[in-house]
């Protein structure tokens, strides 16, 4: 049996979000050998081998099948996949990390709003230039795979290395598709994002690769790396709320489930019992008020800290991609 | 020149031993003693020379195509027998052999080919700092060949072979290089024969590497954006169907939707309606911010305002009938035999417009004159969808495939590209047209057919 390969980003923020969430996980990482090495392990998990590398390595080496597992980023994957790629399989969504990959033109284009009007004035674009539609973007392939979806194929692409928004102005570009977490950036350089010019939500996940890699791998350690990784992710958005089950309200719990996405942790609560119900952070006020509004107090709020579901999502997909069900 | 001609030819064994090996009769070796070997022998004495380890000086070569035969940077030892045959049939004094570049401007090729294809090109820069492309296929090596000898329109018919770089999928099986042998027909009027010509020489030299079978599938793409400008429907429309047209899917919801009355969210669409384009301008103008000598970013006020006042007359626009839209969809769903195809399209498209008629006669005309070249075309297809996938040609298309079993080979194709030349040299309007065979997979095709 020999060990499994998990890359993590080596630094910048993404290496810090990393290393935030494997402690509130309860993991410890080591470096074999000191801070500067590039390789580590978990303490208390054997057989799990650390390597240090960029996020964009990481992405790379899943889709070549070198690495058995890597956390790295949903936008990275997309714009390094191509038809040579090995299957790459999203085992858990992190939580941090999140950006989205967006479609951006001139503000001063006033008649273009959505991917629609884009598309037209792609068309037209050449009748008065005599050259496409240049577009400035470091993701080149999502950006050809949105196009291509939507029909848009008169453009150019233009390397982007870095500051893809000053591009326009530059002159160097007429649009861009660039990551951003609020659009600041975007909106500072006169540009607006189309109503329909989100083209991919991207966050940080852990990603496994199916190749034949995983043959001989001892999956008992993985399984138990797998399902604290995602009772934590399960657990990071989410909030218990307590309150004593005094009244048998009709149709309650489908209420909860269809306003709230709110789902009670012990099935259908018992009358007269204390009980708790999962709710969406987003959701913990409208949902606190709802119960109150039917005669339900006082709730008190919890956050967890980990929620161990019985079967673990990510351990079951890992699982069926590397058919050792 | 003459002297090393004679020399070869006795080397080779004398007037009678050659005139045997090439095929020919005794006059016409003769007259090779005394003006040099014809263009399209120079492959097959060369590897008859080779094949007996006979050295020749290539200045017997010289003399005829000019110093665009490169035996030095083209081993002909690694050329098989098939692929000889086959650039011995394309080659001659009507189509000279040409050795166009291998490295090209990757912008020339990807505004050519647009970003679809990126991921298959083999894209780096050099040390200068150049984008450059190692060629996906020799029709852009050649046209850029066509304008570095300095012509700009005159009628030049090129032959060439080589090898072509493309990325495929490991899974299927393609390999990433492969040799390209093909024609070329740049310049001149863009006449019915040239068309004919090359589509023939293709077949012909297909028929004589030893292909038995080969299933033809034609079309023109020509037709359909002549049916849209006699079609009474908005001018707006008209080019975004055209646009459309390369992608079935995005032309199908287009369809759907002209044919319903459309809703516009854009606010300015609606209070550009009264301005002229003057007004329009400033209007524009006032909208953006600009003051007077400011333009926007990346596109003119005249674009911007142009196009707003195009959406605002959309507005009002009736949708389009049902009539028009099943039109186009029988139009488009057209696929048959050639004679019959032209039968059908004559009676869908009667009374339309002189214009249509005119060109389905062109049509006519083009499988007439291949009919006369004994070409059998009884199983073959005339397609209207064809050429749709593959947004590069502009009329008459074609394809050769041979079928293996259940799998059908595309082994040869071409087609008309009137507007090549403009993306690769930006200002000239030349026609061309051409066709390129794939010699690996003719050989495969071959090697095939005899086990079947």
């Amino acid at each position: 049996m020999s060990s499994l390969l998990l890359a993590l980003p080596s630094k910048g923020r993404l290496h810090e979000q990393m290393n935030k969430f494997f402690e509130s996980s309860g993991l410890t990482l080591s470096r074999s050998g000191g801070d500067r090495t590039y390789s580590g392990f978990i303490k208390g998990i054997k057989k799990i081998e650390i390597l240090y590398l960029s996020a964009s390595e990481i992405s790379g080496e899943l889709l070549k099948g070198n690495i058995h597992m890597g956390i790295t980023g949903i936008d990275l994957i997309e714009e390094s996949r191509t038809s040579a790629s090995k299957e790459v399989v999203l085992l858990s969504k992190l939580g941090f990390g999140k950006a989205n990959v967006v479609v951006a033109v001139p503000n001063s284009w006033i008649d273009v709003e959505n991917i629609k009007d884009l598309s037209e004035v792609a068309s037209e674009f050449r009748s008065y230039n005599n050259r496409r539609i240049r577009v400035a973007t470091k993701f080149k392939n999502i950006t050809r795979n949105f196009f291509s979806h939507n029909g848009i194929s008169n453009y150019r692409l233009v390397d982007s290395a870095g500051a893809t928004e000053g591009s326009p102005a530059a002159g160097t570009s007429e649009i861009i598709v660039d990551i951003t977490e609020t659009g600041q950036t975007i909106e500072a350089n006169n540009l607006k994002i189309l109503n329909d010019g989100v083209m991919l939500e991207s966050q940080s996940c852990i990603f496994s690769t199916t190749s034949n890699i995983w043959d001989d791998v001892d999956l008992e350690p993985v399984e138990k790396f797998l399902r604290i990784i995602s009772a934590r992710s399960e657990a990071m958005n989410k909030v218990e709320l307590f309150f004593d089950y005094i009244d048998d309200k009709n149709g309650l719990e489908i209420n909860l489930y269809r306003k709230f996405k709110a789902i009670f942790s012990k099935g259908s609560p018992d009358l007269g019992e204390a009980t708790s119900l999962i709710v969406p952070i987003s959701e913990i006020t409208s949902c606190s008020l709802y119960l109150t509004s039917l005669g339900y107090g006082p709730i008190r709020t919890n956050q967890p800290n980990f929620i161990y579901n019985k079967e673990s999502d990510s351990w079951n997909i890992l699982r069926q991609s590397i058919n050792r069900v | 020149m003459i002297n090393e001609t004679n020399k070869i030819i006795d080397s080779l064994g004398g007037t009678t031993a050659l005139a045997k090996l090439l095929d020919v009769n005794l006059s016409a070796v003769s007259n090779y003693r005394k003006k040099g070997f014809p263009a399209r022998l120079h492959y097959k004495i060369a590897s008859l020379c080779n094949e007996r380890s006979i050295s020749i000086d290539e200045k017997i070569f010289g003399g005829i195509s000019g110093n665009i035969l490169p035996i030095d940077s083209r081993p002909i030892e690694i050329l098989s027998d098939v692929s000889i045959n086959i650039m011995e049939n394309l080659v001659s004094d009507e189509f000279e052999l040409i050795d166009p570049p291998t490295l090209v401007s990757a912008d020339k090729v990807l505004d050519r080919l647009g970003e679809n294809i990126a991921d298959r090109l083999y894209i780096f820069s050099d040390p200068g700092g150049t984008r450059l492309c190692l060629r996906p296929d020799l029709t852009i090596p050649t046209c850029i060949h066509y304008l570095n000898s300095g012509f700009t329109g005159e009628k030049k018919n090129y032959a060439y072979h080589g090898k072509v770089f493309q990325f495929q999928n490991p899974a299927s099986n393609e390999p990433n290089e492969f040799s390209q042998a093909g024609l070329e027909s740049i310049g001149g009027d863009s006449s019915l024969d040239s068309e004919v010509e090359i589509f023939y020489r293709t077949y012909d030299s297909l028929k004589k590497a030893g292909i038995k079978t080969l299933n033809i599938s034609m079309g023109d793409v020509s037709l359909f954006s002549l049916l849209i400008d006699v079609l009474d429907i908005p001018l707006i429309w008209k080019d975004q169907l055209k646009t459309k047209f390369w992608n079935d899917k995005n032309f199908k919801l287009l369809l759907d939707e002209l044919s319903v009355k459309k809703k516009f969210d854009n606010k300015l669409f609606y209070k550009i309606s009264d301005l002229d384009q003057e007004m329009a301008e400033v209007f524009v103008r006032d909208t953006i911010g600009l003051s007077e000598n400011q333009s926007p970013v990346g596109r003119s006020v005249r674009e911007i305002t142009e196009r707003l006042m195009k959406k605002s007359q959309e507005i009002n626009i009736k949708p389009l009938s049902k009539n028009t839209s099943d039109l186009i969809r029988n139009f488009l769903s057209i696929s048959d035999s050639p004679k019959e195809a032209i039968k059908k399209l004559k009676t869908i498209l009667k009374n339309v417009d002189s214009k249509l008629d005119a060109k389905i006669e062109i049509i006519n005309e083009r499988v007439d004159k291949i009919l006369d070249l004994k070409i059998d075309l009884k199983d073959s297809i005339f397609s209207l969808e064809k050429g749709r996938t593959v947004e590069y040609y502009t009329g008459f298309l074609f394809d050769y495939n041979c079928p293996i079993k259940t799998k059908s080979i595309n082994i040869a194709g071409g087609g008309r590209y009137d507007d090549l030349m403009k993306s690769v040299s930006s200002n000239l309007d030349i026609p061309a047209f051409g066709a390129a065979l794939n010699l690996e997979r003719i050989e495969n095709v071959i090697a095939k057919e005899k086990l079947l």
